[in-house]
């Protein structure tokens, strides 16, 4: 018996009462689909009762329809749970994690970056990969995304010379 | 020429100095380069020295595609190496972005941000070619000291045989 048969997904599913079902994925890992106005609490849950203390990435997905978000998360045991958040594309907005998990502010303003996703409460939001100079509201991994070439991106050198 | 300025262009072309910078790079062409600086290769038998400031180089080589995020600080430490100053863009995406180009986030070769002298060619360069490279950019270095000063390679005259051959 491996160390991350423990965390089967009726053990998550009982940890997330009222949030959601935990359905396993793959050996070690089961995704939890919650609410997006409820994801703090959900993750707080997988801290406390499921012992994950470890946050291993924030994965974005592009649906073509809607925004995904991924937590997973992982603990001393290694068993991987899943927290999956569905956002509108329109307005995607969702409070941050930073309270619960501190190195979530870090994936949050890549992600903010990359994909402009809004996360509310977090203590800084600035760039984190793009150039300075890079152009408001141009969020390069949409999969709408077609860069202009007409339009200027920044980094480019006045002169060379 | 002054006896002084004679002795400064000889030491140059006997001794140029190189800084290394990165400016997107998948690595390959560093660790190529790094093989060109270490003894197998052994560049320091032809007075080639890696320094760690850009203020005491004489040549600048610049490894990958230059990103947008990377351009300033290419141009900055450019900018801060004294002259005469050349430039080696080394591999395919140091000559026009390679793989890279087009990509959001990358501008394309070095030359949209340096002016560049020496372009070596390969994915990556082997260390003897990226050793030929530096030494015809010392050949350059050395007619240029000949003619008495730096000039454009776009507009001044045809760079020597030993450069281009």
């Amino acid at each position: 018996m491996t160390r991350s048969a423990a965390w089967t997904a009726d053990r998550v599913s009982a940890a997330m009462q009222g949030l959601g079902t935990g359905e396993s994925v793959a050996a070690n890992r089961v995704r939890v689909s919650v609410p997006a106005a409820r994801v703090l609490e959900a993750l707080a849950r997988t801290r406390d009762r499921l012992r994950c203390d470890h946050l291993i990435q924030i994965a974005t997905v592009d649906t073509g329809t809607t925004f995904e978000l991924h937590y997973h998360l992982t603990g001393a045991h290694r068993g991987i749970v899943s927290i999956r958040v569905e956002l509108p594309r329109d307005a995607p907005r969702i409070r941050s994690a930073h309270g619960i998990l501190p190195p979530a502010a870090l994936y949050e303003r890549q992600i903010h970056d990359l994909f402009g996703i809004e996360f509310e409460g977090h203590p800084d939001l600035r760039r984190l990969i793009l150039n300075e100079d890079w152009p408001e509201s141009e969020y390069p991994l949409r999969k709408d995304w077609v860069m202009d070439p007409g339009k200027s991106y920044g980094g480019a050198a006045k002169e060379v010379g | 020429m002054s006896l002084s300025r004679r002795l400064v262009a000889w030491a140059r072309g006997k001794s140029p100095w190189i800084f290394l910078f990165n400016s997107g790079a998948c690595n390959a062409c560093d660790i190529e380069i790094l093989a060109a600086i270490t003894p197998r290769f052994d560049v320091e038998r032809l007075g080639i020295l890696a320094k760690g400031s850009p203020r005491h180089a004489d040549i600048l080589i610049v490894t990958g595609p230059v990103t947008r995020k990377q351009a300033a600080r290419l141009r900055r430490v450019y900018d801060q190496m004294p002259e005469p100053k050349y430039v080696i863009a080394t591999g395919a995406c140091g000559a026009n972005g390679g793989v890279f180009q087009g990509l959001y986030h990358v501008l394309g070769g070095a030359d949209q941000v340096v002016p560049v002298d020496i372009y070596i060619a390969g994915c990556p360069p082997r260390p003897d070619e990226i050793i030929d490279g530096i030494a015809k950019c010392v050949a350059l270095i050395k007619a240029d000291a000949r003619r008495d000063g730096r000039v454009t390679r776009r507009s001044g005259p045809a760079p020597p045989q030993e450069a281009v051959g």
